[in-house]
């Protein structure tokens, strides 16, 4: 016979049962690479749907201002920032809040990926209503929409930094609604602010010069800071 | 070299000496294991180093269990697998082959093995591969002939 | 698999909570027995990978405890956890079940599979605020086989349970070990005495006893308490 022959006969002669756990290893063993959008879309579903709303709120407040044509629209848009940054900085701390953090550290993806999508998706959320709302109200007073942008995001910036640092203290930890607090003193104050006649034109020149720029950027790199301290934080086991 | 290969032909392997599936689907996949321990995820493995360990992983099931247990001789295929006389025929006069040689000629004809990785596997020397891969063919050959 | 811990220590400003200690497992079922306060909780916490040790080394068949290759073999049950209050059991799980990178459908399947399997499937879709101490527990301990792991660390896994709960408990450890490395920490003597293999006893950040459970003769609670002193 010739070799051919030969090689199939023997092929043929080794006989082993077919594997059965063949196929359930080999995806555990080597996991399908979980994108990091897909990971991302996956913590959706879990933010809570008061987050949403407030930002539905808020959206709502700048089209109906804009479209009955009330004046400060854009501040009162501003003073409810605050609120929707403690809103994201209360979704990111749940785990520690209910005792879920140590679970979720031993998972595969852990804790750190959890907490930096709910991050990135509040963030997502905040530049697409700061986004939406900027222009509207721009366009209905007239304004120019980078400058409402500015009006609407420093308030925001602001409570990010002081909530995020807050809650990486002792303070913080005792008290879980320390962000709602943080958002509420900043809000006091721009209110001050923008009421009193001296600090209004005060604010009006401040920003339509260069430093309203100046500050969103240095203020949103302060953010990114105490973001990355936040997430490198959240690791760290007393 | 994918991972659904690498585990059939390592699990062939393995079946082959130790005759029982679960115990060499528990072998095939802590040599899995032991791979990604001693050499990390790189994406593509090694099928040489696989056969390495999965070797060794066998030697030491050998010692761990009683030696009666353990047969080395070919495993009964269930009676009605339709197998041809010729093929009947193959399989007898392998198991009249010793132990090394049967070894030699799965990895060679069923797994299909460049010799690079035989002699990795197994240890030896080009040189010895193909002298004793030779030597097997011909006893496998002087036995159809009887 | 051999889990290999070497030399492994944590140290914090003023306390050692755990002091060189080393010892090796396969599969089967392991009690470490301590004190509170033993070490016991922070040596099962760098053993998941969640706690970086201030020296030492642990690995599975050589991989590293600090990767997610490691983790993904990994079920564990920490002493304390909570839950978010909207989760029922089987959104808990399903939850637990994406974070370990389990795909939605099977997820589904082996959240029911799992909630039969410590007998909670007739109240699954209820609230977890609604569940007993027993009943939570076994939610942990449900969440902690998803992944079918080769590694299951378990830290008090029978506190709150009940002695009929207890003997469910116990009968699926024995089953578990059998295919993979078991970890189970307690203070309590008899919750290991008929399942463990293999014993390691903790006390104040130190080893101060391993081996197999047919090397103590006699009753294991005097023996742990001899050992003690």
């Amino acid at each position: 016979m010739d070799k051919n022959e030969f090689k199939n006969l023997i092929k043929d002669a080794y006989y082993a049962p077919e594997p059965e756990k063949k196929k359930e290893f080999i995806s555990r063993f080597r996991p399908r690479k979980v994108s990091t959008f897909r990971m991302l879309l996956q913590q959706i579903p879990y933010i809570r749907p008061y987050v949403w709303i407030l930002a539905a709120a808020i959206v709502g407040i700048a089209i109906a201002g804009s479209v009955t044509g009330g004046e400060g629209t854009d501040k009162l848009v501003a003073l409810i920032m605050p609120f929707t940054a403690a809103v994201g900085i209360l979704e990111n701390g749940r785990s520690r809040r209910y005792n879920m953090s140590e679970l979720e550290m031993a998972t595969r993806f852990s804790l750190r990926s959890v907490v930096i999508a709910r991050m990135t998706i509040m963030g997502f959320l905040s530049v697409i209503l700061t986004a939406i709302v900027s222009p509207v109200i721009a366009e209905s007073f007239g304004m120019q929409a980078v400058i409402t942008a500015e009006t609407v995001l420093m308030p925001y910036l602001m409570t990010m930094i002081i909530s995020l640092h807050i809650e990486r203290s002792p303070l913080g930890r005792e008290n879980g609604a320390s962000s709602i607090v943080a958002a509420g003193a900043v809000m006091l104050l721009f209110l001050l602010i923008w009421e009193s006649e001296s600090g209004n034109v005060l604010y009006s020149s401040f920003i339509s010069g260069g430093c309203g720029v100046a500050a969103v950027i240095i203020l949103g790199a302060l953010t990114l800071t105490e973001q990355w301290l936040t997430v490198r934080n959240v690791e760290a086991f007393a | 070299m994918d991972l659904e290969t690498i585990y059939d032909k390592i699990y062939r392997y393995v079946y082959f000496r130790v005759n029982d599936r679960m115990m060499a689907e528990d072998i095939t996949q802590e040599a899995f294991f032991r791979y990604l321990g001693k050499y990390g995820d790189s994406g593509s493995m090694d099928i040489r180093y696989m056969y390495a360990i999965a070797r060794n992983l066998c030697i030491d099931e050998y010692r761990r269990i009683k030696p009666e247990s353990l047969s080395e001789e070919m495993e009964e295929i269930p009676g009605d697998s339709g197998i041809s006389e010729e093929k009947m025929a193959v399989r007898e006069a392998l198991e009249k082959l010793p132990y090394e040689d049967r070894e030699l000629l799965l990895l060679r004809y069923v797994n299909e093995e460049p010799a690079g990785t035989i002699c990795k596997a197994l240890g030896i020397s080009r040189f010895a591969l193909y002298r004793r891969l030779k030597a097997a063919e011909e006893r496998l050959r002087a036995e159809l002939e009887a | 698999m051999k889990l290999s811990v070497d030399r492994i220590t944590k140290q914090y400003k003023n306390k050692i909570a755990v002091d060189r200690i080393s010892f090796e497992l396969t599969e089967g079922v392991t009690g470490l027995l301590g004190a509170n306060g033993a070490g016991k909780t922070t040596l099962m916490r760098m053993m998941s990978g969640i706690l970086t040790p201030t020296g030492g080394e642990i690995t599975a068949d050589g991989i590293p405890v600090n990767t997610e290759n490691y983790r993904a073999l990994l079920g564990y049950l920490p002493q304390d956890f909570g839950y978010y209050p909207e989760f029922s059991a089987r959104e808990f799980l399903e939850y637990m079940g994406a974070l370990k990178g389990i795909e939605k459908k099977k997820a589904r399947e082996k959240s029911s599979e799992l909630l039969e399997l410590v007998g909670l499937s007739d109240v699954a879709r209820k609230k977890i605020k609604t569940y007993s101490g027993g009943m939570k527990q076994r939610v942990g301990i449900a969440q902690a086989l998803l992944n079918d792991p080769a590694i299951l660390i378990l830290d008090e896994p029978t506190a709150g349970l009940d002695p009929k709960e207890r003997v469910r408990f116990r009968t699926l450890i024995e089953e578990l070990g059998k295919k993979s490395i078991v970890l189970l920490s307690t203070h309590i003597v008899s919750d290991i005495e008929h399942i463990a293999d293999r014993i390691i006893m903790m006390k104040d950040g130190n080893l101060i006893w391993q081996g197999n459970r047919g090397d103590v003769s006699g009753d294991l609670e005097e023996f742990y308490l001899k050992k003690y002193e």
